[in-house]
């Protein structure tokens, strides 16, 4: 029992990046390169039935649900909610260290309050609020260092809701928002002085490559929004981030030039920016002319693997149409790509250097069934990667929405969708959800856990070969990460739309998940599924252990 | 009802009725969208159903004109022409059984700035300029970053607004380096000032014994306003000078 994890750990170092956490949980995706996978296994296949909660948190604010991760250094675990308030707890039991009331500015919240999660890094949390403020808090105290206006959300209709990623001596931010009329951008702070490093501008300006894809001054206004969280390899020093749909959402007409290669660059796209200029080193564009809401906004997975026998440095990313893209990370190029969802109809597929043909689009005037809806083929709760199972896992959702395109005229800062959208079944039954393995390279699915309702929380794989997970009836589950049978589950109260975490503190591994249900999606259920329109919202945090003395 | 009072209502109705099409028009392009509310008030997207909810016409008007502070739902009042704002707040009432008023509700008056001006706010508040305009620092009529304190002096000229003088700002020398700061408070345990190196301006909180500060620096309002051509400025100035009541 003691040797076989160690073979493992081997055969992992062996590999030329290693993105599993151990003792702490330091990053967003857990290490920068997103696998949401931890290496520990004290709880593993054969015990985990003997699971036992260890403590709670009640955070007290349970607007739009707690969609957070909680990053944990050194004993303390950080915690921020919708409404950008930050908790420093004693991971070993729950005791509340320090806590940062961030002061609320009375306004409307574009898209309403929202926070995915806070970065650690350089003696700092470092807090991004949904009025565009990147906050410094002294990680020993809760004091305030630094603060930094980085937008006026009354202005532009955005707001920052990713959580930051700490790269080097920098944190770098993106910015959700890509339905108002704005240009989208990612920002580079440096975490000494709080002072701008780098700006990249999502939407190339005038005189830059790839302007001449926007027609117009459609490109003042195109969106193209860094919602969530990107990722860092230090080998290359290259910084990977998702980049949202263009505005308007549902209408290209007033913003396709139809010049250059590709359409509206760099939406819809992934891009690699040098960690230290923000330059672009190569991009990938998943959906040229996406007229579907189709970001490419999620998370971006590095793994090292073999592909036609030759190892190779890859990039896995899954897009909001409902299919994965397997890129290599050094250059951008296309090697693989496949439907994770069963209903896809907006195009026939894609062909073998990655371009989607058969596309259908929104029409004016005559509402159009398209598969998936613009809460994609997966909302923006995360995957994970098991190195030692070679899976990789997804939290699909089959949902189809009615969508109709309507001209509109940009006015900055508010809503440009120019659509109109009713969430619906899809056309062979109810709405649902399964959670799959894959392997990552070929899109083969492994296995796959149904269920019911939308899985609207992200996935954690860890060395004990578990997948975790919570739905939003309360239940957090494990699943074997081999099998996909469901192993143990507990309920935790309220619907879960967050991410949870496992680590290790005295010689004992813990399991930590932020439930309470709530944000955009969970508010479409009851049109669904009207049963649902009671379910409570809440926000806690809820921490699971081995009872003393079982090993 | 006698025969004089139909033929009297008529045109009334008829009125309201266009006004309410005219809202359910509005309703469909400013409500019905994307993430927001349902197509005719009904659900189906994430915001609520809006039709047939008992709401009074008084929760109707003040919620579409001033929005829910904290939530998604905003301030339309301040947002829409007063003529889709009363069409759609009509709208919304018919959906929820009310008869629509008249006279129509009261709006915020829109304000109209001459052309320069009106140019002016457009530069003062030019997100295209990224860090390099005005409201990163200033704010006026609500909107930018309250850096500098409210703007009460106004210069004649763009010469004048590049040269404008800020005895204000200082010099701060923390951890070995100096840079323009402008000293928000000082207290026995905490100082706070801004780092004026580059814009945005950073907002730093420190230890009083960390910090040294200096009178005067080099810092230059020009500094800040190479983005600007002179024509630019003086276009800034005349909005400023509509949007500073003295």
């Amino acid at each position: 029992m003691r040797i076989l994890p160690i073979l493992f750990a081997f055969a992992g170092a062996t590999l030329a990046q290693d993105g599993a956490t151990r003792a702490d949980w330091n990053y967003h995706g857990g290490t920068q390169f997103a696998w949401r996978y931890s290496a520990l296994d004290q709880i593993n296949r054969s015990n985990v039935t003997k699971l036992v909660p260890v403590w709670a948190f009640q955070t007290g604010d349970y607007e739009m649900g707690l969609q957070s991760t909680p990053i944990v250094i050194g004993g303390t675990l950080y915690l921020s909610t919708s409404r950008s308030q930050v908790f420093a707890l004693d991971a070993a039991t729950g005791r509340l260290i320090w806590q940062f009331k961030y002061p609320l500015p009375r306004v409307t919240v574009p898209y309403g309050p929202q926070n995915r999660g806070i970065a650690v890094g350089g003696g700092y949390v470092l807090l991004a609020t949904y009025d565009d403020y990147l906050i410094a808090i002294d990680q020993n105290t809760g004091q305030e260092a630094w603060r930094v206006s980085l937008d006026d959300m009354r202005q532009c209709g955005c707001t920052v809701t990713g959580a930051p990623l700490v790269v080097k001596d920098k944190v770098i931010v993106g910015g959700a928002g890509g339905d108002s009329a704005h240009r989208g951008y990612l920002t580079a702070v440096y975490l000494k002085t709080g002072r701008v490093a780098w700006r990249f501008y999502t939407i190339p300006g005038p005189g830059e490559k790839g302007h001449e894809t926007w027609k117009g001054d459609s490109w003042k206004f195109g969106g193209g929004a860094t919602w969530m969280t990107g990722s860092f390899d230090p080998g290359l020093n290259l910084v990977y981030w998702g980049v949202g749909n263009a505005a308007a959402d549902n209408d290209a007409r007033a913003r396709y030039s139809g010049q250059g290669e590709g359409a509206n660059l760099y939406t819809a796209s992934v891009v690699a920016l040098d960690a230290d200029t923000g330059k672009l080193k190569w991009y990938h564009q998943e959906v040229p002319k996406d007229v579907w809401d189709f970001d490419s906004s999620y998370e971006c997975v590095l793994i090292d693997r073999e592909v036609r026998g030759q190892m190779r440095k890859l990039l896995v990313h899954v897009n909001k149409g409902g299919y994965a893209f397997v890129l290599d990370r050094v250059t951008g190029e296309y090697i693989n790509g496949y439907p994770i969802v069963d209903n896809h109809n907006w195009t026939t597929g894609l062909t073998e250097d990655g371009k989607f043909v058969g596309r259908v689009e929104p029409v004016e005037g005559k509402p159009t069934l398209f598969c998936p809806s613009p809460f994609g083929g997966k909302s923006w709760n995360e995957t994970a990667y098991s190195p030692r199972t070679g899976f990789l896992y997804t939290p699909t959702i089959e949902v189809c929405g009615e969508e109709t395109a309507i001209a509109e005229e940009p006015h900055e800062g508010r809503s440009f969708i120019g659509g109109t959208w009713v969430f619906t079944n899809p056309p062979d039954g109810p709405a649902h959800s399964h959670l799959d393995a894959y392997d990552p390279v070929t899109g083969k699915r492994q296995w796959s856990y149904p269920y019911k309702y939308l899985l609207l929380a992200s996935l954690l794989a860890t060395g004990g070969d578990l997948v975790f997970t919570g739905d939003p009836e309360g239940f957090f589950f494990a699943l074997d990460a081999r099998t996909g049978t469901k192993l143990w589950s507990f309920q935790t109260g309220s619907g879960h739309r967050g991410s949870s975490v496992t680590y290790m503190l005295n010689g004992r591994q813990y399991v930590a998940t932020p439930s309470g249900w709530g944000s955009l999606a969970a508010g479409a259920f009851p049109a669904l599924w009207p049963e649902t329109g009671t379910f409570r919202g809440g926000s806690a945090l809820t921490v699971f252990a081995l009872p003393e003395g079982t090993r | 009802m006698t025969r004089l009072s139909v033929l009297f209502l008529l045109p009334v109705l008829a009125c309201a009725q266009d006004m309410i099409g005219r809202g359910a028009d509005v309703f469909g392009k400013s409500c019905a969208t994307g993430y927001c509310h349902g197509a005719k008030g009904g659900s189906g997207s994430t915001a609520p159903r809006l039709a047939a909810r008992g709401f009074s016409e008084e929760y109707i008007l003040q919620t579409i004109s001033r929005g829910i502070p904290g939530t998604a739902m905003p301030a339309f009042g301040s947002v829409l022409p007063r003529e889709e704002l009363v069409a759609v707040i009509a709208y919304v009432d018919s959906l929820n059984g009310i008869t629509p008023r008249n006279p129509a509700p009261e709006a915020e008056p829109e304000k109209k700035l001459p052309p320069e001006a009106a140019r002016g706010r457009e530069l003062f508040f030019d997100s295209l300029r990224g860090f390099g305009r005005c409201s990163t620092c200033h704010q006026v009529d609500g909107f930018g970053v309250p850096v500098a304190s409210p703007i009460a002096i106004i210069p004649a000229d763009a010469a004048a607004l590049r040269r404008l003088a800020t005895p204000h700002v200082e010099t701060a020398t923390v951890a070995g380096e100096s840079f323009p700061a402008l000293v928000v408070s000082q207290g026995k345990n905490q100082t706070k000032l801004y780092d004026l190196t580059a814009p945005p301006p950073v907002l730093r909180t420190l230890a009083p014994a960390s910090v040294t500060l200096k009178q005067a620096s080099d810092w230059q309002h020009a500094r800040v306003l190479s983005t600007y051509s002179d024509a630019e400025l003086q276009a800034i100035l005349a909005y400023v000078r509509t949007a500073v009541a003295p």
